[in-house]
C-alpha cells in the first residue's frame, strides 16, 4: 500500500490521525491545524482585546503547557498584542509542585513569560501538606480545588492582571455537561458551557481557549511540538481522575470521535433551553449578550485535582446521597414527581455551594446573585465564601491542636 | 454483563441488559411489608421492603396519576385541534363511544408490557364504573422476528380482548409522507411501491425490506443505525396513531424512568440536546408532512403517485391537527421495577410468561455486532447507575423535563419558549428525518464557533459510495443530529 498523503497539503505523507474525526494528515499540517482551530475561537469569541493583559494558569501538564504554547504562537503571528504572564499556584504539596513549578519555570524561560507563582500559605495561611495532616487524606481535595479556585483570581489581582485563561478542553466541558445533567442542575449546566465565565460584576475574567480541543489532540500536540511539560496526577487523589463521567466520554468518543463536540454542542442549545438562561458564547452573531456565568463555576482547569474538581471517583455516591437528602427534605418522591408535570415551585433552593440540588422553579430561575465574602471581600453567593468558611475550620482544628 | 451485544430497542423504551437483577430479596426471614404491615416484604422499593400487592399498587399508582394528567389534556385539547377528526370518526369509525382513543407502542418488552397491564387494569376498573374507553394497541416490528411477534400479540390479544392489536413492520415506513425522503436524496423512498395487490405483496415487501436493508448497510455505524432505527420505530408509531379515520387521542410510550435518563444522554451526546424537550416532556408533538399527496401525513399512498416534482418546498409545518398528544404513563418508574411488576402482575398468570423468551427488542436485524452504539453504552450505564444510585436515574429525567420547547406553544407546564434569539423568526420548520424543530440560529452559531468546516474536508469522505448522495442534498433540511448520523 503507497503512504497516505496528507490530506491538506498533498504532499507530506500522512502520519496523523486526528482524533477528532479522523482525518489523514501530517505533522506539520496538524499543529497548523491546531493553532488555526484555536485561534478561530478565540477570534469567533472576541476573547482578547490589543494591549490585554491575561494571565496563563500554568501548571505544567500538558493542557496549560499547550495553551500557552499556542498563545505564544498566535500572539505573534496575528498580532493580538497580548502581554502574556504565566501564573501558577504552589499549593505546598512535597514532590508534586516541585517538579511541575520546575516546568513552570522552565516554560517560562523557553516561551520568554514573565512567571508568577502563588503559594497557598500566601493566600490562606495553610499548605495542602498542613491541612492533609489536619484533616487527613480523605476529602482533602475539596480543599485543594475551593482554594485553588480563587487563587488563580486572587493571584492575577496581585499582579492586577483582569484576565485568566486556563486550559480546559472539550472533554472537560464535555464532562462538565454529562455530570450537570446527571445533578440535575441546568443552571449550572447553562454556565458551564460558557467560553468566558464573569461577568462584569467580577474582577477578574476568566476563559478557556481550548474549549474545543480534545483532550487526545492537545496531547499530541504537545507531543509533536516536543513540548516540555510534567505530568501531573494529584498524589493525593490518585481516584480523582476517572470519573464516571470521564470514563463514559471517552467511551462515547471511541464509538463516535465527534461525540465530544456534539456533546458540547447539545449543552450549549440545552443552555438556551434553560427557563431564565439565555446565554450564547458566541461572539460571531453581533446579538448575542454577554456571558453570564459565575467564577465560582469554575475550577482550576490547572491540572491538579482531577479536570472536574468533583468528587472523583465517588461522585456519583456523593450526588445520590445529596439527592436522597433533597428528596427528604421535600417530603415524599411522590410529591417530587407531581412537581415536575405541575411546576409547582417548591421552596427555593438555599445552598449554592453544593448545587446538587435539582432546580424546582420552572419559572425563570433566580440567579444566585453574587456578593462579595464578608471576610475576605472575593465574590461570593454567600455571606461567607467557600475558601473562608473551609479556613475557619482549619483553624479552629489548629487551635485545638495547640491547644 | 461480559459480552452481551444485544443493543437496546430504539423505540419508545429500551430493554436491559438480558440479566437485569430482580429486586427480589432472597432473604428467609420475614420483615412485614413496610407499606401494609400485614403481609411478608419481600421485595425491595426505594429502600423499602414491600410486599407483591404493595408493590404492584406503588407502581400502578404512579401510572394512573400520569393516565390522569392525560385524560385532562385530552379533554382540554379535544375541543380544539382534535375536532377534525372527531366528526369523521362518526361516519366510519368502528364501535361508536364518546371515550377516548389511545394508541400503545408495545415493544414486547418489560416496560410496555407492563403499561399494558396496567392500561387494561384501568379499563376494567372503568368499565366496572360503566364506562368504556377503547384502547388501540400495536406492535412494531420487523421481519425478522414476525412469527414470534405475531404468536406473541396473539397472547396478548387473548388477554387483553379488550384492546385491538396491531403489527406494523419496519419496511412499512417506506413511504410515510412525515420523513422528507427526497430531502435525504431518497427519493425511492418516497412511495412504498408500485404495486399493492395481494399477489404482489410478498414480492413487495421483499423489495422494500432490500430497500431498507441497503440503507441500514450503508451507514456510517452502529450508532447511525440504532438512531435510524429508533426515528423509524417512531415515526411509524406515529403515523399508525394519527391514521385516519380513527386519530387516536394520544400516543403512549412505555418509557421508564430509566430510559428517559437514557435517552437525555444518548441524545446529548448525539447532538441532539436541543429537541430534548421535544423528546423528553409529555404533551403535543409536530408531525411534518412532506410527501406531496394531498391527504394527511399518515396517509401511505396507495399507488404510485409521483413526488418529485415537489421537492423543492417541503411542507414542513406541521398544523394544529398534523399534531400528535404523546404521553409517558410510566416515567416514574424504574425500569427495574417495571421488570418486577411484569413478573408479579396479570390473571391468570404474570405477563412476563407471555412474552417472548428471546429478547425481540434487540436490533440484530438490523444492526450489526461489530461496534456498540452510543444507545447501548448508555443502557449498560444507566444499568449500573438505576441499581446504585436510583435517585440520579429519577433526577435526570425529572430535570430535562424542565428545558423549554423554544418553538410553538407546546412548552413544557406551559411554559412558554422565552429565548428570544430564536423566536424572531417564528416558523417551526421540522427535520425531514426526526421530525424535531429545526434549530437554525444554534446552526449558525455553532458554525461560527467552529469555522465553517475548515477541518471537515478533511475527514473521511470516502467509505462507501452509497451515501453520498444523501449527504449532498441534506443540508438544512435535517438537523444537527440527523446529519451526524447519516453523513460519512
Ligand atoms: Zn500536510
Ligand atoms: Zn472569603
Ligand atoms: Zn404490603
Ligand atoms: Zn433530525
Amino acid at each position: 500500500m503507497a503512504p497516505a498523503l496528507c490530506a491538506i497539503c498533498k504532499t507530506e505523507r500522512a502520519n496523523i490521525k486526528r482524533p477528532k474525526n479522523h482525518a489523514r494528515v501530517c505533522k506539520g499540517c496538524f499543529l497548523t491545524l491546531f493553532e488555526e482551530e484555536v485561534h478561530h475561537t478565540i477570534v469567533s469569541s472576541k476573547l482578547f482585546y490589543p494591549g490585554e493583559r491575561v494571565a496563563i494558569g500554568a501548571s505544567g501538564g500538558k493542557d496549560s503547557t499547550v495553551l500557552a504554547s499556542v498563545l505564544k504562537t498566535l500572539n505573534e503571528r496575528y498580532n493580538y498584542g497580548l502581554d502574556l504572564v504565566l501564573l501558577s499556584i504552589d499549593e505546598g504539596i512535597k514532590g508534586y509542585r516541585d517538579d511541575s513549578l520546575e516546568t513552570v519555570k522552565r516554560n517560562a524561560v523557553q516561551y520568554d513569560m514573565p512567571l508568577k507563582i502563588v503559594g497557598y500559605d500566601e493566600l490562606y495561611g495553610w499548605t495542602m501538606d498542613q491541612v492533609v495532616q489536619t484533616i487527613g487524606k480523605k476529602g482533602n481535595c475539596t480543599y485543594c480545588g475551593v482554594f485553588r479556585r480563587q487563587a488563580l483570581d486572587r493571584g492575577a489581582k496581585m499582579l492586577d492582571i483582569k484576565h485568566v485563561v486556563t486550559g480546559h478542553n472539550a472533554d472537560d466541558v464535555a464532562e462538565t455537561i454529562l455530570m450537570n445533567l446527571l445533578r440535575g442542575d441546568m443552571g449550572r449546566l447553562a454556565r458551564s458551557t460558557n467560553i468566558v465565565t464573569g461577568d462584569a460584576s467580577s474582577d477578574v475574567k476568566r476563559s478557556k481557549p481550548l474549549k474545543y480541543a480534545y483532550e487526545k489532540e492537545i496531547v499530541m500536540y504537545a507531543y509533536h511540538k516536543k513540548l516540555d511539560y510534567f505530568s501531573t496526577e494529584c498524589i493525593y487523589s490518585p481516584e480523582a481522575f476517572r470519573g464516571t463521567a470521564r470514563g463514559l466520554i471517552k467511551q462515547l468518543e471511541r464509538i463516535r470521535p465527534s461525540a465530544i463536540l456534539d456533546i458540547l454542542r447539545s449543552g450549549e442549545d440545552m443552555a438556551r433551553l434553560v427557563p431564565g438562561e439565555s446565554a450564547s458564547s458566541c461572539g460571531c452573531k453581533g446579538k448575542s449578550k454577554t456571558p453570564a456565568a459565575t467564577a465560582t463555576e469554575d475550577d482550576g482547569g490547572i491540572g491538579g485535582c482531577g479536570s472536574s474538581g468533583a468528587a472523583g471517583g465517588n461522585e456519583m455516591a456523593v450526588m445520590e446521597k445529596q439527592l436522597r437528602e433533597n428528596e427528604a427534605a421535600e417530603g415524599l418522591e411522590v410529591d417530587v414527581s407531581k412537581l415536575s408535570l405541575a411546576g409547582t415551585p417548591a421552596e427555593s433552593e438555599t445552598d449554592g455551594a453544593v448545587p446538587l440540588k435539582m432546580n424546582k422553579n420552572s419559572k425563570p430561575v433566580t440567579r444566585q446573585t453574587l456578593g462579595n465574602c464578608k471576610r475576605c471581600g472575593y465574590m461570593s453567593s454567600q455571606e461567607i465564601c467557600q475558601a473562608c468558611t473551609l479556613l475557619e475550620g482549619l483553624n479552629k482544628n489548629r487551635a485545638q491542636i495547640q491547644i | 454483563m461480559a459480552s452481551s451485544t444485544s443493543p437496546p430497542h430504539p423505540a419508545s423504551e429500551a430493554i436491559p441488559p438480558t440479566n437485569t437483577t430482580t429486586t427480589i430479596a432472597t432473604t428467609t426471614t420475614t420483615k412485614p411489608c413496610a407499606k401494609c404491615r400485614s403481609q411478608p416484604g419481600t421485595l425491595d422499593s426505594r429502600g423499602q421492603l414491600v410486599c407483591p400487592s404493595c408493590f404492584q399498587k406503588f407502581i400502578s399508582q404512579k401510572c394512573i396519576k400520569q393516565i390522569g394528567l392525560l385524560n385532562k389534556d385530552v379533554r382540554s385539547s379535544s375541543s380544539q385541534s382534535l375536532s377534525a377528526y372527531h366528526s369523521t370518526q362518526k361516519n366510519s369509525g368502528p364501535p361508536q363511544s364518546s371515550s377516548r382513543r389511545y394508541f400503545l407502542g408495545l415493544s414486547l418488552g418489560p416496560s410496555s408490557a407492563a403499561l399494558l397491564e396496567l392500561l387494561n387494569e384501568n379499563v376494567e376498573y372503568q368499565v366496572s364504573r360503566k364506562k368504556n374507553p377503547p384502547f388501540e394497541l400495536s406492535v412494531v416490528h420487523r421481519e425478522r422476528e414476525r412469527e414470534k411477534v405475531e404468536e406473541c400479540v396473539k397472547r396478548l390479544a387473548g388477554r387483553y380482548p379488550r384492546f385491538e392489536f396491531r403489527v406494523v413492520y419496519l419496511e412499512e415506513v417506506v413511504g410515510l409522507g412525515s420523513v422528507d425522503w427526497e430531502g435525504l436524496g431518497l427519493g425511492d423512498f418516497a412511495t412504498a411501491s408500485s404495486s399493492t395487490t395481494e399477489n404482489d405483496a410478498t414480492t413487495t415487501t421483499s423489495t422494500t425490506a432490500s430497500k431498507l436493508r441497503r440503507l441500514f448497510d450503508n451507514l456510517p455505524s452502529t450508532t447511525s443505525r440504532t438512531d435510524l432505527l429508533r426515528l423509524f420505530t417512531r415515526h411509524l408509531l406515529i403515523a399508525e396513531a394519527c391514521k385516519p379515520p380513527n386519530k387516536c387521542h394520544a400516543l403512549l410510550l412505555g418509557s421508564s424512568t430509566t430510559a428517559l435518563a437514557e435517552l437525555t444522554l444518548s441524545e446529548t451526546a448525539k447532538g441532539r440536546g436541543f429537541s430534548l424537550p421535544w423528546q423528553i416532556n409529555d404533551g403535543v408533538l409536530g408531525v411534518p408532512s412532506f410527501s406531496s399527496s394531498p391527504t394527511s401525513s399518515s396517509a401511505r399512498p396507495a399507488n404510485s403517485s409521483p413526488t418529485s416534482s415537489h421537492t423543492n418546498k417541503p411542507k414542513a409545518k406541521t398544523s394544529e391537527d398534523q399534531g400528535i398528544l404523546i404521553y409517558h404513563p410510566l416515567r416514574d418508574a424504574l425500569r427495574k421495577e417495571l421488570v418486577t411488576f411484569t413478573k408479579l402482575a396479570g390473571e391468570p398468570t404474570p405477563i412476563a410468561e407471555l412474552l417472548p423468551e428471546t429478547d425481540l427488542t434487540t436490533t440484530a436485524a438490523v444492526v450489526s455486532h461489530k461496534d456498540l452504539s452510543i444507545e447501548e453504552v448508555m443502557v449498560r450505564y444507566f444499568a449500573d447507575v438505576e441499581e446504585n444510585y436510583p435517585s440520579i436515574v429519577a433526577n435526570v429525567a425529572r430535570t430535562t423535563g424542565k428545558l423549554m420547547r423554544l418553538f410553538g406553544g407546546g412548552g413544557a407546564d406551559g411554559v412558554e419558549g422565552v429565548g428570544g434569539d430564536a423566536s424572531e423568526d417564528d416558523e417551526e420548520r421540522l427535520c425531514g428525518l426526526c421530525s424535531m424543530p429545526l434549530d437554525e440560529f444554534g446552526d449558525e452559531r455553532w458554525k461560527g464557533e467552529l469555522g465553517e468546516d475548515s477541518y471537515r474536508d478533511a475527514a473521511v469522505t470516502v467509505e462507501d459510495e452509497g451515501e453520498k448522495k444523501m449527504t449532498k442534498t441534506t443540508k438544512q433540511r435535517i438537523c444537527y443530529g440527523c446529519e451526524r448520523s447519516i453523513r460519512v
